[in-house]
């Protein structure tokens, strides 16, 4: 008896975070006189929304932007959080705690204080509307070499013991040794470095002005707060759509990583 | 010899990056703040003159109240709903990766795509909500366009959108809970609210005050939802600190003034986080 | 050896220098609005200016698609990447960048107050004039803001054309104000105009209003406010009154489907623009023309407007100023104005616009521009003052306190409009 209870309540929260999601991508292929419905289940497909879309606005343009962006800032994360992770666990050099309380005081530093001066700086490189202006910045994230050095120091000294005796160099034992070693911690500083960097709206509406150089969340922002959707609902829901979608195909994947990497976030704390 | 620079090689990545995007950004926002600058005229020195607007600018203190009123609503209502869904999820129960990953779905889209939902969900004639509202009879409510209500419904829009996240929180902090306690418990009769006050809550503490200050960093740093939803009205009442900054720095160009509100704000930041993390260590 | 060096160097120096002169193959670079018309006309402008002079080359690009284009040109002036010439300068802009020194100040130019003067009545030439005495813009294009009206929905409660006075306009709005589907709230009135306090959207209500109430009056003169009064006070008044009887939606009604062709909202405050949308999305049998922004009863002159007016600059940049000037005296010759018109739907600000005989046969094919030609004479554009969007915002937040939600009274909201607009000037 209680157990029914308990997949009610399951179940009318599972519907609360699903359904609107599911009225979104369903009203975007609807015809336009059931857009406003919030129905699950067009009469029939409808595309126009998507033709209407992509000849407003350059969402291709934007996906690639996007792409580069975030690809560029995962990998920079990885490689350089893994350098600095690396030197901070398992090399012994002067200065070394500073630097790792340095690290651990910046991730208190709120994002607010540097806005205004990072996008100064932006401004004086002349990065305003290019890939620089949106990567650079973010190519080094506290969090993610605090999270390589606590995964680095769980491998055996050995294994890199080995490595020197067999004539690797440090940047071999890092990325041969040490990364075939540490795939969830690949995975979760990916996962999350990947998805904030896809997400973020408030650096690309500061350093972008060029339509062609906007990153998806940024182009979908203006276009539903802007006057261009025309009032269009379902224009907007579409580009609401494509810009979800990435995301969720992902999630519906690597699910169980993206739970792990999002809670460890939380517990690192 | 090349040993003896190797470590520095390896964080230097770090230390430039620091000292172009954490340090001078910092030195140079206070600077900032005694300055007048619109970007395209030369720079002038006021002085405290930021400062003292600051303080009279009723905008900025409504900013902060309205920070205030979203964490005072979003926090106890995350608290309550995540609990409730872990303590249901820590269950025997069927299906729990599926019920899981559907309350993690509004964490991981992007809050863009999550507020362009509810400004729907809310609207006024054609909103769900509202259409709700008037088939049981009741009257509809101007979710954004009733000064009282549009901070508390982003609120709840907030709530939706992060609460997954706090469910799988919860659910480690629950399946921590060593599970002699409650056999123990049973074994003396105790009822579902006892266990859950005298065992649960007890060993959840920290990850409690974890939560709250991950959603006040959270709630700090509202932008994009009062943005697109509704530009910061009605009547200010929406308006955050961060969108504020934005407005005044990247609207009207007063590089000046919003460097010495980023600057303000922060300090308020940190010091509220500073005590709560005491809070945090002297209960533990 | 070290001379050795030095002459290579030197060589490949004068070769880049050369190399650089000839890829530069245009004299000037000219942006534009970037919408399909305007890209059409500058792109058949330049193109005839560089057949006749072919020495003089110009080279047209549409202002880079982004936020806005006040942004965009923001951002070129900080990465020192403006064009020659920019033709889609909003004048309420004007005042900052002038006070920054990247404008050029054309009065210095040969010739130039003989062609403004042929060209605008004083009235726009001291409008167009900077608080330091020099003109930095030339008057090119306006779009009135006036009353666009649904003729059936008029005529259904008695009306021939829109409402001249607020008395009219507010009987009017009682006798359109409607709920169709009786579910308790009104579903269709007499207009909409937006409700959030973006200070442009100011446009489109408070300041035509108030230019309409005032004879043209401005908002901030020589750095003070100068609107606290009757006027203001009477718009204000009027407004209120239609948002308390809900004969405007306090709702965004935006994000539907087009509110005034689908018959929810009987008139609106707007510009030309709305001409080419309604023929192409209008439902058929749909009938609406044009009339000018109501005033207070009492007023018997004719009804300014806000003209939205866009102007066109030469910036800093520019090695040859008076190349330039020769370029947009072309751009805008009478000949060029009746292809622009043509072209864009836009009126050219120039004095003569409808009397000149050579736009006499455009009018005569586009009826319902005649209105917005007629309207030309009576409309302005902004004060110059380089914290205008500020003014707009303080204006537009009272007005929302007052207006919208009723929270103050009108002669409250302008005292503290006032009060707050001063604030801005205080050194």
């Amino acid at each position: 008896m209680k157990r029914i209870f308990y997949y009610i309540f399951l179940f009318v929260g599972a519907i609360t975070f699903l359904y609107p999601f599911i009225w979104m991508i369903s009203a975007s292929i609807a015809p336009e006189n059931e857009i406003g419905n919030l129905i699950l289940f067009p009469s029939h497909l409808n595309f126009n929304s998507y033709k209407l879309m992509f000849e407003k606005i350059p969402i291709a343009r934007a996906f690639l932007n996007s792409m580069i962006v975030s690809s560029s800032i995962t990998i920079g994360v990885l490689v350089f959080g893994s350098m600095v992770g690396y030197a901070l666990s398992r090399l012994e050099f002067w200065g070394r705690d500073a630097i790792f309380y340095l690290i651990i005081f910046t991730m208190t530093l709120p994002f607010q204080i540097t806005l205004i001066p990072q996008y100064i700086l932006i401004v004086k490189f002349g990065w305003v509307d290019s890939y620089f202006g949106l990567i650079v910045p973010y190519l080094m994230n506290a969090l993610s070499i605090i999270m390589f050095r606590q995964y680095f120091k769980s491998i055996p000294q050995d294994l890199i013991d080995a490595a020197r005796i067999d004539g690797c160099g440090e940047m071999r034992i890092i990325f041969r040794i040490l990364w075939p070693n540490s795939i969830p911690a690949i995975i979760t500083v990916g996962i999350l470095t990947f998805m904030a960097s896809w997400n973020e709206v408030l650096w690309a509406l500061i350093v972008i002005r060029d339509e062609s150089m906007m990153t998806m969340p940024q182009l979908v922002t203006l276009f539903a707060v802007g006057g261009r959707a025309e009032s269009q609902l379902g224009v907007k829901l579409a580009a609401a759509t494509i810009l979800a979608l990435p995301i969720i195909i992902a999630y519906l994947f690597f699910q169980k990583y993206f739970i792990q990497s999002m809670a460890s976030t939380g517990l690192k704390e | 010899m090349k040993k003896k620079y190797l470590p520095y090689f390896l964080v230097s990545p770090y230390l430039i990056h620091f000292a172009i995007f954490v340090a001078f950004p910092v030195g140079f926002s206070i600077y900032l703040t005694f300055n007048n600058w619109n970007i395209i005229a030369p720079m002038e020195f006021v002085g405290l003159a930021n400062y003292k607007r600051l303080f009279s600018d009723a905008t900025f203190w409504k900013s902060l109240l309205n920070t205030v009123i979203f964490l005072v609503i979003h926090i106890p209502l995350q608290i309550v709903i995540a609990l409730f869904l872990a303590e249901l999820l820590n269950q025997k129960i069927k299906f729990r990766g599926f019920f899981r990953a559907a309350f993690f779905l509004p964490v991981i889209v992007s809050g863009v795509v999550v507020t362009i939902l509810w400004q729907q969900l809310y609207g006024f004639d054609t909103g769900l909500f509202n259409r709700l509202l008037v088939k049981v009879g009741l009257g509809k409510i101007g979710w954004l366009t009733d000064p009282n209500i549009a901070m508390p419904a982003i609120a709840v829009m907030a709530t939706w959108k992060n609460v997954g996240l706090y469910v799988i929180l919860f659910l480690v902090g629950l399946q921590t809970v060593p599970p002699q306690y409650y056999e123990a418990a049973d074994l003396e009769g105790a009822t579902h609210f006892q266990k859950f006050f005298k065992i649960t809550l007890p060993v959840i503490n920290p990850t409690i005050f974890m939560v709250v200050v991950l959603s006040t960093i959270g709630g700090f740093s509202l932008f994009i939802e009062p943005y697109v939803m509704t530009g910061g009205g009605p009547l200010n009442s929406t308006i955050s600190a961060v969108l504020y900054i934005y407005k005044q720095g990247f609207f009207y160009y007063h590089m000046g003034y919003a460097a010495t509100l980023g600057f303000f704000f922060a300090m308020i930041i940190l010091a509220v986080v500073v005590i709560q993390k005491r809070l945090v260590e002297k209960d533990r | 050896m070290k001379m050795k060096l030095l002459i290579p160097i030197i060589l490949l120096f004068i070769v880049s220098c050369d190399s650089e002169k000839s890829s530069r193959k245009v004299d000037m670079i000219y942006w534009s609005a970037n919408n399909t018309q305007e890209m059409e006309f500058a792109a058949k402008i330049v193109k005839d200016w560089n057949d006749k002079y072919p020495d003089n080359k110009v080279l047209f690009q549409p202002v880079p698609e982004g936020q806005s284009s006040e942004e965009v040109i923001l951002a070129a002036v900080v990465g020192e990447t403006t064009p020659d010439i920019y033709s889609n300068m909003w004048e309420g802009d004007v005042e900052a960048y002038a006070q920054a020194g990247v404008l050029i100040p054309l009065d210095t130019l040969n010739g130039f107050m003989d062609f403004l003067n042929e060209r605008c009545d004083s009235a726009t030439i001291k409008e167009v004039t900077s608080l330091d005495g020099h003109i930095y813009q030339i008057p090119w294009k306006i779009n009135p803001i006036i009353q666009l009206y649904n003729k059936k929905m008029f005529e259904e409660v008695g009306f021939d054309k829109a409402p001249r006075t607020y008395s009219e306009f507010l009987e009017a709005g009682k006798k359109i104000q409607k709920d169709s589907d009786g579910d308790g709230y009104v579903d269709r009135w007499i207009g909409y105009a937006e409700v959030t306090v973006t200070w442009w959207q100011r446009f489109f209500d408070f300041y035509p209003l108030y230019l309409a109430a005032s004879g043209g009056a401005p908002l901030v003169e020589k750095n003070k406010a100068v609107f606290n009064n009757d006027a203001a006070l009477k718009v204000f008044t009027f407004l209120r009154e239609v948002y308390k009887q809900k004969y405007f939606p306090k709702e965004r009604i935006s994000a539907r489907q087009d509110a005034f062709l689908s018959g929810a909202i009987a008139s609106r405050f707007t510009g030309p623009w709305e001409i080419a949308h309604a023929e192409k999305f209008k439902p058929k049998g749909f009938e609406y023309d044009f009339y000018p922004m109501p005033v207070p009863d009492d007023f018997d002159e004719p009804s300014y407007t806000y003209g939205d007016p866009k102007n066109i600059v030469i910036f800093n940049t520019c090695s040859n100023p008076s190349l330039a000037f020769k370029f947009i005296k072309y751009a805008l010759s009478e000949q060029s104005d009746l292809k622009f018109l043509e072209i864009t739907g836009q009126l050219p600000r120039r004095k003569d616009i409808d009397i000149n005989k050579k736009y006499e046969s455009y009018f005569e094919k586009n009826p319902k521009m005649k209105t917005f030609a007629a309207q030309a004479k009576y409309v302005r554009g902004t004060d110059q003052s380089p914290v205008l969007k500020e003014v707009f915002d303080l204006i537009s937040q009272e007005y929302e306190a007052c207006v919208i939600y009723g929270v103050k009274t009108p002669k409250q909201a302008l005292d503290d409009a006032e009060k707050a607009v001063n604030l801005l000037f205080i050194k």
